[in-house]
């Protein structure tokens, strides 16, 4: 009889070819609260990361930018300012309902011309080699399957000389952060959200997700070993979150 | 390296106050949207902070301010100084970025075009504090604000002066202007007079050295 493979989904191991379903499933159920629970979860402060995140991405306008993940738009928004109307940003997320949340988002606040949404699977872009000057992959890399497969994925589309950036939740950097850090993730969080989305369970996941996730040297690695070059990071509130930046040479 | 969560709350701050601020004075947003696409960097040297001030502009609604730590683009005008220069630069209409200390690159119609517009600026606060107390109570409100900033501004206005009186007449602590410019002049007159002496030295010891040979 052959083993079939598995993969983590939060604390659980699922078959491979389950995660991303699961994973979709999560995201159906909190796409239309998503933000006001970002909000509440970290208490506005998921809009520095991001914004820090703009800063390093050394966008300029009439640049192509790959918005990974990008689920309600944040970055999308930001981007498409810089670009202005020579450039281009592709708003990417594999969920339909947070496609659409994002798409429908940003033609309310009246950004368009400049802006193209794809659903797309992080670990099979959809686009021609080279294409990208910059990609983002915001609170999205610890949900997919294969990440080492998509790393190589978003190397391949990356012009030469791109950025890619990482933005992602780490492993706090003091002991005592990371306790508090716990409490909060495994009593409050899903507690808020119950009380906010009427759904504990996909943010229990979205707590157990993050203590899977790889820490700041590893993920690191994996960028090295993927092919990108000078690989760096920045940790950010005492390592809660770390954005990691690589070069396609 | 400090964490970039505080930067980032220090631009995103800085950049929320700037366009309040602009929301409700149209006049300036409309002056402000002029200068779209221009960037004004900024390196203080005390406390040591580079930021980008990036003018853009919304279609109805005029120009607003984006600030950043980084900016790999081109920018416009970079100034160079104290936080302290940069205060008196803002406030003082005689003032100079040269008389201050600071340096400036790129263009200066920039900088010229953003002190006109920050001078000038003239923010309606009563508008937002209608819109949460009602017209009536917003403008006794408002009145009193800006009495009270007036007697504020005259008396920090006139602090300086009545300070540096203090100093030289009452206290004796420093000589009065009229003296200090006479001793001055006294300095200066004897310097030259050393000058010229050292001048007719110098040709009278050529002179002997001339003779000798």
């Amino acid at each position: 009889m052959t083993e079939r493979k598995t993969t983590h989904f939060g604390y659980q191991q699922v078959p491979v070819e389950e995660k991303a379903g699961r994973v979709a499933d999560v995201f159906h159920s909190v796409a239309a609260r998503y933000d006001v629970m970002n909000d509440l979860m970290s208490g506005g402060i998921h809009r520095l990361w991001k914004r820090f995140t703009i800063e390093l991405s050394a966008a300029r306008p009439g640049q192509t930018i790959l918005d990974i993940a990008g689920g309600t738009g944040d970055l999308t928004a930001r981007f498409s300012r810089i670009v202005g109307p020579t450039g281009k940003v592709v708003l990417a997320d594999i969920n339909a309902s947070m496609l659409k949340v994002g798409r429908d988002r940003l033609l309310d606040r009246g950004i368009a011309g400049n802006v193209e949404t794809v659903q797309a699977d992080a670990q099979y872009l959809p686009f021609p080699d080279n294409t990208f000057d910059c990609i983002t992959i915001a609170f999205g890399l610890r949900n997919v399957t294969d990440k080492d497969l998509a790393l190589r994925s978003m190397l391949r589309v990356l012009k030469p000389g791109g950025r890619l950036l990482v933005l992602e939740f780490s492993k706090p950097q003091s002991k005592l952060l990371e306790k508090v850090y716990d409490q909060y993730s495994f009593r409050l969080l899903p507690f808020m959200g119950k009380l906010v989305a009427d759904d504990a369970d996909s943010y229990r996941y979205l707590a157990e997700s993050i203590r899977m996730h790889p820490d700041q040297e590893t993920l690191k690695g994996m960028m090295s070993d993927a092919g990108f070059v000078d690989c760096e990071f920045h940790n950010m509130t005492g390592g809660i979150v770390a954005l990691h930046k690589g070069i396609k040479p | 390296m400090s964490d970039p969560t505080f930067r980032a709350g220090f631009d995103a701050t800085l950049e929320t106050a700037i366009n309040t601020a602009l929301r409700y004075d149209p006049g300036s947003r409309a002056r402000l949207s002029k200068l779209a696409g221009k960037v004004l960097g900024v390196n203080l040297t005390a406390p040591a902070i580079n930021l980008f001030l990036v003018i853009d502009d919304e279609d109805d609604e005029g120009g607003y301010v984006e600030v950043h730590s980084r900016w790999s683009g081109e920018v416009t005008t970079e100034l160079s100084g104290s936080a302290l220069a940069f205060l008196q630069l803002l406030r003082n209409r005689d003032a100079t970025p040269a008389r201050l200390g600071v340096t400036v690159r790129g263009s200066s119609a920039l900088l010229a075009e953003l002190q006109s517009i920050l001078r000038d600026l003239d923010v309606d606060w009563e508008e937002p504090l209608a819109k949460l107390i009602g017209d009536a109570p917003a403008h006794q409100l408002g009145t009193g604000i800006r009495m009270a900033a007036s007697w504020l501004k005259d008396a920090l206005g006139s602090a300086p002066k009545a300070g540096a009186e203090a100093v030289s007449e009452e206290w004796r602590m420093t000589p009065p202007q009229a003296q200090f410019e006479a001793f001055a002049e006294d300095v200066a007159g004897f310097a030259q007079g050393v000058d010229r002496l050292e001048a007719r030295i110098e040709i009278l010891r050529r002179r002997l050295d001339g003779e000798e040979k």
